[in-house]
């Protein structure tokens, strides 16, 4: 944590200064790994549970994207079709389509139950980085390299409904919010910026101070926040509203790698992200304490996640290690 | 949720054209979440628009003559299509196919003019038929029966036509329209005429309209004028089972004072079709122009003073429907086409900055006291973390302008709306609508 400070000016000790704070606070993630799942032979780029919760899906430098049964560890599926590793993959909400980005310029639409392609989505001049669904899975948003922001029509495909000049650098995240309304995207330009799903316009400009390369960004739940993660090893959460930073979340490193953050709020409110050192670290949401970090992996963890519904979060790491990781917490079970 | 980051002072009226959407449609009408839009063809289909992607979803094809009505179901799963070849279809969006499935067919003896769901339950029909009789399907197990309303007329006079039938929005009362000029209110659950206005000067109602809160109803009439009337309260209709017959129970017959009319001085044009706002402060009248495309717009809130005419080109105007949430319209041509009007937003440059304001006019900016002052770190940073110390709401105070308000609390004792949630739990909110994936580009 940050600093270290004496008393406060009014003279009240520092564990008292948190009051109010959420109870998540008392019941400390006790997270545990299970399973340790292989198969990919190169770096994991990309790992989302299933919105029903029983899948995981996970993508990799080796063009490969895999379908595992979180309560087994079973490889279910296999998906090979990109002509080059797999940056991003993302669940529409019904679970039925799955939509990978890759470095071969191309997004491919995955039937999740034939297990074949549905579409091919071709249009960004360069790797494509990052996808994301909205809620009701009519549309797909995406960005890339070439430093746009797209957005497709996901029954017709085949084209792109809207090309945002978004950014002046690579794209790195994108996502909507809860009502689909929304989009924010984030770039190795240290900006953040949320646009109106409709017309396309620019609504609003987040930066820091320092400008540092911007991981990923993520609406809260309630799309009240944004959490976003950048390289400065800071994850920030923002209210977008006011233009204000938060909360800051520190301890992890972050220099070289679009690293994923996430909230957790099954048991507690957490916010989770991987590490530079091998690690997966918990903070508490509301007092920025980290409550636990994860250790196991031997490289770099890129992404993880968290289940929807159950106390579990899988992670997975960089090339000296592709394996997938699935942490239980028993003890704080819902 | 993006209503936050726009300017608050923007017109609540749509200005321009969004889109146009190639539909061969005779009428286009909003779902309750407004991101659908279903249209009624003349060759008997009926189509399915997502507004995200302004494409095709769903084809409802059953119908072997033009459709004449559709409407919506409350969380927007069922769609109704009526037609002229006697019946209404039911359709049932949350089958995983296309067409959707067929969830209930109603068959009549004759061309269904109008017909639309129960503003609280999807399996209360009301219909009307080209020879004039309006009637209650009520498909419930419970309630099982097809009710004619003004069947058993006393005999007096000749039967009027009715022409345009319609439930107000809680659903308690319908209100049908007749070609005498008079406007009939009958309660739902009991069928029971109670009360009947007449509208001087009228002719042959039209059609009728209710703003939100169903306390106003505008009437179109073959007198090319549009009328707003505020409602009187409607006593509670005769039990049928304690006196039978209505001999006892006073009906309310009076003539209805509008409180505003609405025509064309000049051209004294003849309106197709007019709509409400959501809010209740603007009416959109949509003008039976033979050359023109125009929907004049009236600012309610201030004393129904005409606030614009929007120009929608020379294919002439057959229907328009204000959207359920916002400053949209839509609007269908005579070849076909819908127009879909929206208030654009200027783009704000501004927002590409970070941290950066717009102004209108120049600031003087007056330095803080100690704005600029060097502070110790120490102190920022416990100011900061003092800050932070504050707790965020990640999860919850979701309120979203695009969903459905909640349906107002039925109180104990109001039979009316008791009787109406029966069997409703069909409709429910959380079905979702299949993403059906299309090969190539489809010809209409």
């Amino acid at each position: 944590m940050a600093g270290s400070y004496t008393l406060p000016p009014s003279g009240i000790p520092q564990a008292i200064s948190g009051e109010g704070l959420e109870p998540s606070s008392q019941t400390k993630p006790n997270y545990r790994a299970k399973y340790v799942l292989g198969g990919h032979t190169m770096a994991i780029s990309s790992l989302k549970f299933s919105p029903a919760g029983t899948l995981l899906a996970s993508a990799a430098a080796d063009k490969q994207i895999k379908i595992w049964h979180v309560y087994t560890g079973e490889i279910l599926k296999t998906f090979s079709g990109h002509q080059e590793g797999v940056n991003d993959i993302t669940w529409s909400s019904d679970g039925e389509f799955l939509a990978s980005a890759s470095d071969d310029k191309t997004i491919i639409l995955w039937n999740i139950e034939l297990g074949a392609v549905a579409k091919t989505l071709h249009g960004h001049t360069n790797f494509v980085f990052c996808v994301s669904f909205n809620p009701r899975s009519n549309l797909l948003v995406s960005g890339g390299y070439d430093e746009t922001v797209r957005v497709w029509d996901v029954a017709r495909a085949g084209r792109s409904m809207k090309v945002l000049p978004a950014h002046s650098d690579p794209v790195t995240a994108v996502g909507f919010s809860h009502d689909g309304t929304l989009v924010v995207s984030c770039a190795m330009d240290g900006l953040i910026r949320i646009w109106d799903a409709d017309s396309g316009q620019c609504l609003k400009t987040l930066v820091d101070d320092d400008n540092p390369i911007c991981s990923h960004v993520a609406f809260s739940p309630n799309s009240k926040y944004i959490l976003a993660a950048t390289q400065d090893s800071t994850i920030r959460l923002w209210n977008y509203q006011n233009s204000r930073c938060v909360k800051t979340y520190k301890g992890h490193t972050n220099r070289t790698y679009c690293l994923y953050t996430c909230f957790s709020t099954v048991t507690g409110h957490y916010i989770v992200s991987g590490s530079e050192d091998c690690k997966v670290y918990l903070w508490d949401l509301q007092s920025r304490e980290l409550l636990q970090v994860l250790e196991g992996h031997r490289d770099e963890i890129m992404r993880q996640q968290t289940h929807p519904e159950r106390a579990v979060i899988a992670s997975a790491s960089m090339e000296k290690d592709p394996t997938i990781r699935l942490w239980f917490d028993d003890a704080n079970k819902r | 949720m993006n209503a936050t980051l726009f300017n608050p002072f923007t017109i609540t009226h749509p200005t321009t054209i969004q889109t146009s959407l190639v539909s061969g449609a005779s009428f286009a009408r909003f779902d309750p979440s407004g991101k659908l839009l279903a249209a009624g063809r003349p060759d008997g289909s009926g189509v399915i628009w997502d507004l995200d992607t302004r494409a095709t979803v769903r084809w409802c094809e059953g119908h072997v003559k033009g459709i004449t009505a559709v409407d919506w179901s409350r969380n927007s799963r069922y769609v109704l299509t009526a037609s002229k070849d006697w019946n209404i279809i039911i359709w049932d969006l949350a089958s995983p196919c296309d067409p959707p499935q067929r969830h209930t067919t109603i068959r009549f003896d004759a061309p269904v003019i109008a017909a639309s769901f129960h503003p609280r339950n999807s399996r209360i029909v009301l219909a009307l038929l080209s020879t004039g009789e309006p009637y209650i399907v009520d498909l419930r197990s419970s309630h099982r029966g097809r009710f004619e309303l003004g069947g058993e007329d006393d005999g007096d006079e000749k039967r009027t036509i009715m022409t345009t039938a319609r439930f107000d929005p809680t659903g308690r009362h319908v209100f049908v329209g007749t070609s005498a000029g008079t406007i009939e209110v009958y309660n739902t659950r009991t069928k029971s005429l109670v009360a009947r206005h007449r509208i001087v000067g009228a002719g042959v109602i039209k059609g009728l309209v209710f703003a939100n809160g169903g306390r106003r109803l505008a009437t179109n009439s073959s007198d090319r004028t549009i009328r707003q009337f505020t409602l009187p309260t409607y006593p509670p209709p005769p039990e049928p089972n304690t006196t039978y017959g209505s001999s006892k129970y006073q009906i309310v017959e009076t003539e209805l004072e509008p409180t505003h009319r609405f025509n064309d001085p000049i051209s004294k044009v003849a309106w197709h079709a007019m709509s409400y706002s959501p809010d209740g402060e603007w009416l959109a009248g949509g003008a039976a122009d033979p050359a023109a495309h125009k929907i004049y717009i009236w600012d309610i809130s201030n004393d129904g003073q005409f606030a614009s005419a929007l120009d929608g080109g020379r294919e002439p105007l057959l229907d328009v429907h204000w959207h359920p949430h916002g400053p949209r319209l839509a609007s269908t041509t005579k070849d076909g086409n819908i127009l879909i009007w929206h208030c654009p937003s200027p783009e704000r440059w501004g927002a590409f900055a970070g941290g950066f304001e717009e102004a209108d006019e120049n600031v003087w900016y007056e330095e803080g006291e100690s704005e600029f002052d060097l502070e110790d770190e120490a102190e920022l940073a416990l100011r900061k973390k003092l800050q932070e110390d504050e707790d965020v709401d990640i999860v919850g105070g979701i309120e979203d302008g695009t969903s459905m308000a909640p349906l107002n609390d039925v109180m104990p004792g109001d039979v009316d709306l008791e009787w109406a949630d029966e069997e409703g739990e069909l409709d429910r909110e959380d079905w979702r609508m299949k993403i059906i994936t299309v090969e190539g580009e489809e010809v209409y």
